[in-house]
């Protein structure tokens, strides 16, 4: 596929995102409607329908306030769940820092140095180690 | 629209996605943790969520008292975020090409009536299966023990397919491709290669039928690749392209990603990583138990049954001892028989206890070639995860 398509095809993905799941403070009861209504008229295939479709659920924990929050969700979440970081266990900073860079270096996340710096410090302070030096500030909602 | 604006509007979606939440059971599932979330996706039941997008589902291990584990709580594992949602089978192709003289384009329907049927009884196991339980701690999927599963698979011999496809002399490699994409084009496609050899073994084969049903999508629906007695992360799913090719694969997903210290069992110490390493590949040997519940209390004077699996990558299970005193001493389980070599071996054992108390409940698999489970083990990927498993259990 071209990247263009590839591009796309993620945005449709992310739609599907906000279109799925009960009503939130992001998404209107309209929408949550017209949601449901498609899920179901997607479900009822028939056996013999040559056309197989799912409809992803996602169940995405809610993140706390804090510095680096905004560059969290503008970089990390385009491509992975926050689940990604919410399954691990608390890593120190030096953890957190080379799996943050390791997102920048080889799969080309879209964020500076600067970024990967708070994004880091984000990370460590809801779910980092407290012998990393900085010792965890929140909890991410489980 | 331009790049930029693409991906603000992903992030603007991504960010209302955050408070979005489907189908979510937060319930105490009496296996491995009281906090273990459940979730149901499309034609699944109930899994234990580790994440969400994409999709990584964990089997209950109750479902492991099953010799097939049923498709709906098999395990789930995708790498991209870009997973396939919708398959039209009347235009789905899967594309044989590269270094061959006649390339194919064949619809599943074609598979099925064209190629003579085999099938196979076969564990999957995700590379990082168990891996929550390395000491220190590694990135990646916290798996427990249930990123494994194992069924009968049905479909076709990559050979088969690749002999009416004439292979010209020279192919080194077999790359494939499923219809997953990646979510930023700098994010490498998820592709695997297996040798020439290996490919055309008559037993790699890909699958249309799983336990003598249509795979769920998120198992990989219409076709999967089956590679028996190999780590998931080869078993590529909705594969719709091989390729033939007369040099060596290279991606990051086989140059950089799954790659094992070459060392025995895949050790390394983490304050000494090891310098050279290897493709990962055939699984070692390995027992989980599946009875009793960690949360049940036994019975003292009378039969109390231990059960588990044990599996190796086909030279099969032979001998399984269980001890209940920590390791000190240890008695053979009885095995039940064989149903494939490449299936697992389910292993059962009665155990009276004299007294009320703790009991810590070990088992130890070894395979015909004497191999056997570790005692300790790390790797800075968390793979391959083989140390015989103890259980604290009560007795009252």
């Amino acid at each position: 596929m071209t990247p263009t398509i590839k591009m796309v095809f993620s945005l449709g993905l992310a739609v599907f995102v906000a279109a799925c799941g009960r009503p939130s403070n992001v998404s209107k009861d309209a929408d949550h409607s017209i949601a449901n209504a498609t899920m179901e008229s997607m479900l009822d295939a028939k056996p013999d329908n040559p056309v197989h479709t799912i409809v992803m659920p996602h169940d995405e924990p809610p993140f706390p306030p804090g510095p680096g929050r905004d560059e969290f969700v503008a970089a990390c979440v385009v491509c992975h769940s926050p689940r990604y970081i919410t399954m691990q266990p608390r890593f120190s900073h030096a953890t957190w820092l080379s799996e943050v860079k390791k997102m920048k270096a080889v799969y080309g996340a879209h964020i500076s140095d600067e970024e990967v710096l708070k994004i880091t410090d984000y990370l460590v302070s809801i779910n980092g180690k407290a012998d990393s030096g900085q010792a965890p500030k929140g909890t991410y909602g489980e | 629209m331009n790049r930029r604006g693409f991906l603000q509007l992903i992030g603007a979606t991504g960010a209302a996605a955050l408070a979005a939440s489907c189908n979510r059971v937060s319930s105490a599932v009496g296996t491995l943790s009281s906090s273990t979330n459940l979730i149901r996706f499309p034609e699944k039941t109930e899994m234990i969520l580790l994440t969400d997008r994409p999709p990584q589902l964990e089997t209950p291990i109750h479902y492991f008292r099953q010799d097939l584990t049923p498709n709906e709580a098999f395990f789930v594992r995708w790498h991209l975020e870009g997973i396939p949602t919708s398959v039209d089978l009347r235009t789905f192709r899967v594309n044989v090409s590269g270094h061959l003289r006649q390339p194919l384009q064949l619809s599943v329907d074609e598979l099925r009536s064209q190629f003579e049927p085999i099938s196979v009884i076969a564990v999957n196991q995700c590379s990082g299966n168990s891996r929550s339980f390395f000491e220190p701690r590694v990135p990646g999927g916290q798996w427990k023990h249930g990123a494994v599963g194992n069924a009968k698979w049905t479909g076709v011999s990559v050979k088969s397919i690749l002999d009416r496809a004439q292979v010209k002399s020279g192919a080194v490699d077999v790359s494939f491709n499923g219809l997953d994409v990646p979510p930023l084009p700098s994010v490498s496609d998820f592709v695997k290669a297996l040798s020439i050899n290996h490919a055309r073994d008559g037993e790699v084969m890909i699958a249309y039928a799983m336990n003598d049903q249509s795979l769920p999508m998120v198992n990989g629906f219409p076709l999967r690749l089956v590679v028996p007695g190999w780590y998931g992360t080869y078993w590529v799913k909705a594969l719709n392209d091989i390729t033939v090719l007369p040099k060596a694969f290279s991606n990051f997903w086989t140059d950089n990603a799954y790659r094992i210290p070459s060392g025995p069992n895949g050790t390394e110490s983490p304050k000494d990583l090891a310098k050279d390493t290897v493709p990962i590949n055939r699984f070692n040997v390995r027992s989980i138990f599946v009875r009793p519940d960690p949360d049940e209390t036994l019975h003292p004077g009378m039969p109390n049954e231990i059960e588990g699996i044990a599996f190796d990558s086909g030279h099969g299970i032979k001998r399984v001892e269980v001890s209940t005193d920590g390791g000190d001493t240890w008695t053979d389980a009885r095995l039940d028989s064989e149903i494939g070599k490449y299936s697992w071996r389910r292993w059962r054992a009665s155990w009276t206890p004299r007294d009320r108390g703790q009991y810590r409940l070990m088992a130890r698999a070894t395979n015909a070639i004497g191999e056997t489970q570790s005692q300790g083990q790390w790797n800075r990927s968390g793979f391959m995860w083989n140390v015989i498993q103890q259980v604290d259990v009560k007795v009252g």
